[in-house]
């Protein structure tokens, strides 16, 4: 097995005290000749935390997670990223799109070692194929090895694509609402897996989504934005802990009452969205 | 897990009809197909016949329209070289070997055109209307002058087709480039790939399925520019056959020549098919 040893942020200091993998600091983007899409939005993310990211439609989630990846530049404030402690340094950062990503000339273990296909990778040969043999594993996609993307139903293809961005053991990993498009039972299905993985893995995560549920109950804090021009409105942790059982959780009576009082900042932005007469589909 | 359940399911699938089954529901088409093939021979063979018809003209003329018994000899002796005729063999080979050379020819170089102008903007912007001129141009005319320059050889009839299925499978190779989704490249840069290792690993790829898509019709176009050119060239091909039935007035010899031709495309066009389906197996359906 080829699991790194995670950074533990138990270890002495307290989480709140060490600094943040990411500090986004009063930042701001408008798109050459649009409208300021982000004004001054600030986020600290711990370092093998899980943070959703809510908001209206529309409101700037995705330009956000386009900032983090270095697709785009803010056009003020700042973006700090604390130097990788592990040695060696990290693969710094992967992103999970919500549109599929598959190579459909590749099978699925190859799409899962896509990285050591196009980078160079510290790992030999055989330590990258148990590492795809251990995501497959992990992922309960065993069996499906070695189908092409075609014959994948829409859960295992996004499993597929998960793994594809966990491979090359990033330090932090963006999903961009990377399971809209399935049915609730295969979508809290993933949610389990993935959140063991990263968890297992000490992996930072950014999530962008639309499904306050799935922001809940994956996340160690949520982040309501607000409508456009986006910034922070409310912050909430949530205190669930590092070993979650996502069908139990869903009943949980703190999860509902967590819901309910995130929903409602939500509903501030969103009718606010509406007044604006946003909706102007995906930010 | 669901999914994983639901996939099996999918890919189990239902029990392929049996071969009787399958007689029987396309037997009644089948029979109509061979009874039209039938009278339409019968009628070729003997309508010529009817002494009304003959003195209409010369499309009941045998001399002009010959006959399926005529062919039939015809194709006989030039598949044996029987009573004098010339063996049919080394035509065909002669015409399709030049057709899938230039096919081969044609789309690794639209291939590689496409790849280079799909991945640099600037490059494709400036050549635009240049290559849209240049497929504008009917290829044939140019015959006259790759024969002065190659002389009236095999290798000119190749440059003509390689000129024809460059076009076809730039454009392919070209839309497959571009087709490449933006996320896909901003996966692969963010997976650590080189803008090196995306040309050659992400777009590629989809430039060579998409070439490939274009082969059948590649090959059939191949097969046209070389008989063309040989009429025009007398190169010894299936197009010197009909050049030479033409002249000393053989309908039998063309329409022979013109049914071994069909047999022949065919025959090229399934086999391409079938090597596209096998190479491109993971497009789905």
């Amino acid at each position: 097995m080829v699991v790194r040893s995670t950074p533990a942020p138990v270890t002495g200091r307290s989480r709140v005290a060490s600094t943040p993998l990411l500090e986004v600091e009063q930042v701001a983007f408008a798109y050459p000749g649009g409208a300021p899409v982000l004004d001054g939005i600030s986020v600290a993310v711990p370092e093998g935390s899980i943070t959703g990211v809510v908001g209206p439609s529309g409101c700037g989630k995705s330009t956000l997670l386009a900032l983090l990846a270095g697709l785009v530049q803010p056009g003020a404030g700042h973006i700090r990223w604390s130097p990788d402690t592990v040695q060696p340094p990290r693969h710094p950062l992967t992103m999970m799109f919500q549109k599929d990503t598959l190579l459909p000339w590749l099978n699925v273990e190859s799409n899962i070692g896509l990285h050591f296909r196009v980078a160079k990778s510290p790992l030999g040969a055989a330590a990258q194929q148990s590492r795809v043999a251990e995501l497959i594993r992990l992922a309960g996609l065993d069996g499906a090895e070695h189908k092409f993307p075609y014959q994948l139903s829409g859960g295992m293809r996004r499993r597929t694509a998960f793994l594809a961005s966990v491979a090359p053991h990033p330090r932090t990993l963006l999903l961009d609402e990377p399971f809209s498009a399935l049915d609730e039972p295969t979508r809290i299905g993933i949610h389990q897996d993935i959140f063991n993985i990263v968890k297992r893995e000490g992996i930072t995560v950014l999530l962008i989504t639309h499904d306050l549920g799935e922001a809940i109950s994956l996340s160690d804090q949520v982040l309501v934005l607000t409508t456009q021009p986006a910034s922070v409105f409310k912050r909430f942790d949530i205190p669930f802990g590092a070993e979650r059982n996502f069908l139990e959780l869903r009943e949980n009576p703190q999860f509902l009452a967590l819901y309910g009082q995130v929903w409602e900042q939500l509903a501030v932005q969103i009718r606010r969205s509406r007044a604006k007469g946003g909706e102007r589909g995906d930010g | 897990m669901a999914d994983a359940a639901s996939a099996a399911a999918r890919t189990g699938g239902g029990a392929r009809p049996s071969l009787l089954q399958r007689v029987l529901a396309r037997g009644p088409i089948w029979l109509t197909q061979l009874a039209l093939l039938a009278a339409f021979l019968l009628a070729w063979q003997y309508l010529p016949q009817v002494s009304v018809l003959k003195a209409m003209g010369h499309l009941f003329d045998p001399y002009f329209v010959s006959s399926p018994v005529r062919i039939a000899r015809e194709l006989y002796n030039l598949a044996t070289g029987s009573e004098n005729s010339p063996v049919i063999w080394g035509y065909v080979w002669a015409t399709v070997y030049a057709s899938l050379l230039g096919t081969l020819i044609g789309m690794v170089l639209g291939a590689a055109a496409g790849l280079v102008l799909s991945n640099f903007r600037f490059l494709s912007e400036v050549m635009r209307p240049f290559i849209i001129g240049m497929n504008a141009v009917p290829r044939i005319a140019l015959v006259p002058i790759i024969v002065i320059v190659f002389g009236p050889t095999a290798t000119s009839c190749v440059i003509i087709s390689v000129l024809v299925v460059f076009f076809v499978a730039f454009f392919n190779a070209y839309e497959g480039g571009t087709s490449v989704r933006e996320e896909l490249v901003q996966n692969a840069r963010l997976l650590g790939a080189s803008n090196w290792r995306i040309l050659t690993a992400i777009r590629l790829p989809f430039v060579l399925a998409w070439t490939l898509t274009s082969l059948p019709l590649s090959v059939t176009f191949a097969v046209i520019t070389v008989v063309t050119a040989e009429i025009l060239t007398g190169v010894p091909g299936m197009g010197s056959l009909l050049g030479t039935a033409a002249v000393t007035g053989n309908s039998a010899l063309t329409f022979a020549v013109v049914i071994t031709l069909a047999v022949v495309g065919i025959a090229i066009t399934l086999a391409a098919d079938a090597l596209r389906a096998r190479v491109l197996h993971w497009w789905g359906r």
